[in-house]
């Protein structure tokens, strides 16, 4: 009453709606599509100031040596979207790479990485992969085997992305690359499966049950007992899991309070037996006979009788 | 009397009304129960666990709500099961010492129930013609009852080394953990084969059961499927034989 009330929405704000609209999905859409088209070509991030990808974007680009031919093409999209996009070339390549015979090697690697990751290539050089390095083993994990993402070593990437190697729900399968190789752990002694005793454990378990939320991963994984950049060999008397001693420290860290007799429980990565912990060896032999035959008891009584239910239908 | 009548009219119309014969008390009832419910809750968040590889069981835990969610189920399912069992031994103590009822005797196994296992594998076989007659617990009920009474003390003792390992390492020997694992899982796996294959099949897939036994959610089980079911109980009921053929065929044998 007397209240004038305009016609809403009116043509006059109908139009300016409208034209807002517009303008926003122009800026999302350009936005969006920009963003886009920067991954999906991997271009737009890599300084590249000497351009050196101007020849080395080439897959088939490569050299003949007298090993035999190595590729040196370098694939865009994955040193566009590593941890190191923004660093040139250079740094690590030196800055005349063309008149060096081999820049970066497995063996002189670590120590290019070193030069700004001080701390972990001081750790690195105590541990037993590191030393094997000096020592000239091409075998062994160096930085990028472990911190670089689909085995490019261009690739690497920061530790808490969820498709990182070194993340924590992907460090078991990380480390299972090499030592879950039977034919390269027999040249070192290790005999023992690893991974798959890791798998077959409650801390295995519990891990691959656990989602990638950071919060859900706070189970023990391989660097938790034997170290991370400073790994040692488990025979190695200075290693977390060498002797009595040190793995029951080990496994105060999680298990406040665990002694001496809880660490005994532990299997060493093998499986029962008469030789290691026999008495859950025993335990398995008798739980297994008790399971299989009641269990076998219990579907040949189901069996028959069903056999026998169904005759005496069929005579009704 | 008319108003009885009608009543009973009414009734017979809606429903024909089935004589019952109350064979479970309310503790009975109760107990079942509550040990069905947390043994399901245990079988299925335990389960994931020892098939950690399968894609189903990642899965599975993500519905509910992550491994944390899973073993505080668990964990709590494990409590309740441990009190249920409590709960039946007071109840037993109190009906046998106390009532001197003779509901925890009439459990007790003998040679008649290992006779009338071969009895019913031989029906089952065809080389014996007769079932056997059960008293008030068939030799398969005694099974079930007293695998209860050895499982309960080894998935109860193990899993809470499992729960508790470090105070279990205080006051037991190291190699316990690894072999309670052992023990947890294979006895937990020959309970849930039992239950959902033997116990399932038998006591609510048979014949004249089908599909569901409702008798031990209501303590009532109808008159003519007690007679044909607890023969020598029933007798012992009613102080006759039940039907005629039950009169003939007793005489047979006889």
């Amino acid at each position: 009453m007397g209240l004038n009330v305009p016609e809403y929405p009116g043509p006059g704000r109908k139009r300016a709606f409208l034209l807002l609209t517009a303008v926003a999905a122009a800026v999302i859409g350009i936005l969006v599509f920009g963003t886009a088209r920067d991954y999906v070509q991997g271009g737009g991030y890599v300084p590249d100031e000497a351009k050196c990808l101007v020849c080395h974007s080439n897959p088939d680009l490569a050299k003949n040596t007298p090993q035999g031919k190595i590729s040196l093409y370098v694939n865009e999209v994955v040193a566009s979207t590593s941890a190191h996009r923004f660093i040139d070339c250079t740094t690590c390549h030196t800055t005349k790479p063309h008149e060096v015979a081999t820049p970066l090697t497995k063996l002189s690697l670590a120590q290019k990485c070193g030069s700004c990751h001080q701390y972990q290539y001081k750790l690195h050089l105590e541990s037993i992969h590191g030393q094997q390095l000096a020592q000239g083993n091409p075998d062994v994990a160096t930085c990028v085997d472990c911190h670089s993402r689909k085995g490019d070593s261009h690739g690497v990437i920061r530790v808490l992305e969820h498709d990182a190697p070194t993340y924590k729900k992907n460090i078991a399968e990380t480390c299972a690359r090499c030592h879950d190789n039977d034919e390269l752990m027999k040249d070192y002694g290790i005999v023992e499966k690893v991974y798959e005793s890791y798998m077959r454990s409650f801390h295995g378990k519990a891990l691959q049950l656990s989602g990638y939320e950071l919060g859900s991963l706070n189970k023990a994984t391989c660097t938790n007992c034997h170290g991370v950049h400073d790994i040692k060999s488990a025979g190695d008397p200075q290693a977390p899991v060498a002797g009595a001693d040190n793995l029951v420290k080990t496994c105060e860290q999680c298990h406040p309070g665990a002694g001496v007799e809880f660490a005994k429980g532990f299997l060493g990565h093998r499986e029962a037996s008469r030789d290691n912990v026999p008495q859950a060896h025993y335990t398995e032999i008798i739980f297994r006979t008790l399971m299989i035959s009641v269990v076998a008891f219990g579907i040949f009584l189901m069996l028959i009788a069903i056999v026998r239910f169904s005759i005496n239908r069929w005579r009704e | 009397m008319e108003r009885i009548s009608t009543e009973a009219t009414t009734a017979s119309l809606a429903k024909p009304v089935e004589e019952k014969i109350k064979r479970f008390d309310i503790h009975q009832i109760i107990q079942h129960a509550w040990m069905m419910v947390s043994f399901i809750l245990l079988v299925v968040t335990g389960f994931p666990l020892k098939f950690s590889e399968w894609a189903f069981s990642q899965w599975w835990v993500g519905v509910w709500g992550g491994i944390d969610a899973v073993r505080s189920v668990h964990h709590v399912s494990a409590y309740a099961i441990v009190i249920v069992c409590i709960y039946h031994l007071l109840y037993l103590g109190y009906n046998s010492l106390i009532l001197r009822r003779p509901i925890g005797v009439k459990m007790i196994p003998s040679i008649d129930d290992f006779s009338k296992l071969l009895q019913e594998v031989s029906y089952f076989m065809g080389i014996s013609k007769e079932r056997p007659e059960y008293d008030r617990f068939s030799w398969k009920e005694k099974f079930d009852y007293w695998a209860i009474f050895w499982g309960m003390p080894v998935m109860g003792g193990s899993g809470f080394i499992l729960m508790y390992p470090v105070f279990a390492s205080k006051v037991l020997p190291g190699w316990m953990i690894p072999a309670a694992m052992i023990a947890h899982s294979d006895e937990a796996m020959l309970a849930l084969s039992w239950i959902f294959l033997v116990h399932i099949f038998f006591n609510h897939f048979s014949p004249g059961i089908f599909p569901i036994n409702t008798s031990i959610f209501t303590g009532k089980v109808a008159t003519e499927r007690y007679a044909r079911e607890h023969p020598l109980e029933y007798r012992s009921l009613t102080g006759e034989p039940e039907t005629e053929e039950g009169t003939e065929e007793s005489k047979e044998q006889a």
